[in-house]
């Protein structure tokens, strides 16, 4: 079960803002839903927007390259690929691993 | 997180730059809040535009990390409304943003952001911004202090030369209100209403002729200082002192609507003070001495007159003319007053103190005008 485990080396010193950074996260999951359920693209577009900007502020580099492309495919109002990005952002989180350094 | 001093930090409160950082992340104001309370500086936080500006207006910051995309106010409607006002326009601005494109960028600058931070973000590149942001802060404020130390030095010149002529009470003013350049006096030629009074000492030739030179001195030094003490304590300023005379002016370089009750109260004051000192002298010389004075009031035009080598504040103009004529006139103990100021002052005189000496012909003067006599004896209580 360890090939779809994505490891992520971490600055120690964030160690005690990473569990709200993912609770934040797993909300993020569940809004991104709600907003594509209810074709809210511009909902979608700024949810985009703050996960590429906050995600590898962090360390993170998965999560900005998703809200990127969620950004993107909310300005071209592709629900498809908008609805692949939330899936594979929902299965990163379930797999990320934290290594502090 | 809430709108508030970002805490944690013990070091925060004595922390000597402030940061305000605005986003409406809360887990990118956290991650921005540790990075800059780990470089020692103070950070307060607000979650939208409108309670940035709030804060800036109540506590302004030493910097402004601001996010763009914000709901309400934007970044940059933020950035102009702080940029446009002045007293919190010199404040520095970092537009944090993930929109990568030169219009933006554009649009920033176009706003007054002093420089950028692109999302996501480089601790590096944040710290090092920040720190560069600093120094330039250190800078502009030890550049700031010398500039008001300077200022309290130049404003200090200008008292010490000025307080010559003016009471410490003008003195103080007129340099408060002084502008950045030059003296407080320059530009200040006009034409003006003035009460002028010309004091002189009776009985002073018989003084010189009778005492050495340096007993002279320090008479006439114990006799200026009871003028000058007098004058300035009703803000009058003191124009010339020349031999045993005395010019002072009211109304200027300020207004006093009540120049000519000052004036009056000022002769009444001198005569009375130097009776005491001519009493003294009586005693130890058998010299008969006193204070005679003319006042009078009208249009004169008062300013800075000379040459680059020598200059002085004066007062010329017919008042002064005729007030000194009436100087000459008056005897010990005694003020003689032109009539318009006579009129304006007549309320303070007790009855049967003054007599009028009719419409007289001043020497050098064409037309008469006419005079009262006020007699101020040492015992006349101001």
């Amino acid at each position: 079960m360890t090939e779809n485990i994505h490891t992520v080396i971490i600055s120690k010193d964030l160690a005690d803002l990473i569990p709200v950074f993912f609770r934040n996260r797993q909300k993020e999951v569940e809004a991104l839903r709600s907003a594509l359920a209810a074709g809210d693209f511009e909902q979608l577009r700024q949810l985009g927007h703050r996960m590429k900007g906050v995600g590898n502020s962090y360390g993170f580099a998965k999560v900005s390259e998703i809200g990127k492309r969620v950004e993107d495919d909310a300005g071209a109002a592709n629900k498809t690929a908008i609805d692949a990005c939330i899936g594979e952002y929902a299965d990163y989180l379930s797999k990320v691993q934290i290594v502090y350094e | 997180m809430n709108d508030q001093v970002a805490a944690g930090n013990s070091a925060d409160a004595q922390a000597d730059y402030r940061v305000l950082v605005v986003d409406d992340d809360p887990d990118m104001v956290a991650f921005l809040v540790l990075l800059l309370q780990g470089e020692g500086m103070a950070v307060d936080t607000a979650a939208n535009g409108e309670s940035a500006l709030m804060h800036v207006m109540r506590a302004p910051p030493d910097l402004v990390l601001l996010d763009v995309m914000m709901p309400g106010a934007s970044g940059f409607d933020v950035c102009r409304r702080i940029k446009g006002d002045e007293a919190t326009a010199m404040i520095p601005i970092v537009l944090v943003t993930a929109l990568e494109d030169g219009e933006n960028r554009v649009r920033g600058i176009e706003a007054g952001a002093d420089d950028f931070l692109s999302k996501p973000v480089k601790r590096e590149e944040l710290i090092a911004r920040v720190k560069t942001l600093r120094r330039l802060h250190d800078t502009r404020k030890e550049l700031e202090s010398r500039r008001l130390a300077a200022e309290v030095q130049r404003k200090e010149a200008i008292r010490k030369a000025f307080s010559r002529y003016i009471s410490p009470r003008l003195a103080e003013r007129i340099t408060a209100e002084a502008g950045e350049h030059g003296d407080p006096f320059q530009g200040r030629a006009q034409r003006t209403s003035v009460v002028a009074l010309f004091a002189d000492l009776r009985g002073f030739t018989r003084l010189t002729e009778q005492n050495e030179v340096g007993a002279v001195v320090a008479m006439l030094n114990e006799y200026f200082a009871v003028l000058t003490e007098t004058a300035y304590q009703h803000d009058g300023t003191i124009f010339n002192m020349a031999g045993d005379s005395l010019l002072v002016g009211f109304n200027v370089p300020f207004p006093q609507p009540d120049a000519a009750e000052r004036a009056w109260r000022t002769a009444l004051e001198m005569v009375a003070r130097f009776g005491p000192v001519a009493a003294s002298w009586q005693q130890r010389h058998g010299l008969t001495v006193g204070v005679g004075i003319g006042m009078c009031a009208g249009e004169a035009i008062i300013g800075n007159v000379g040459s680059t080598h020598y200059a002085s504040y004066t007062i010329i103009g017919n008042p002064v003319n005729t007030a000194a004529r009436l100087m000459q006139m008056a005897a010990a103990g005694e003020v003689l007053v032109c009539g318009p100021l006579y009129e304006r002052i007549r309320h303070l005189v007790p009855a049967g103190r003054a007599a009028t000496r009719g419409d007289v012909t001043l020497r050098g003067k064409s037309e008469s005008i006419p005079v009262f006599a006020v007699s101020a004896g040492a015992r006349e209580q101001a």
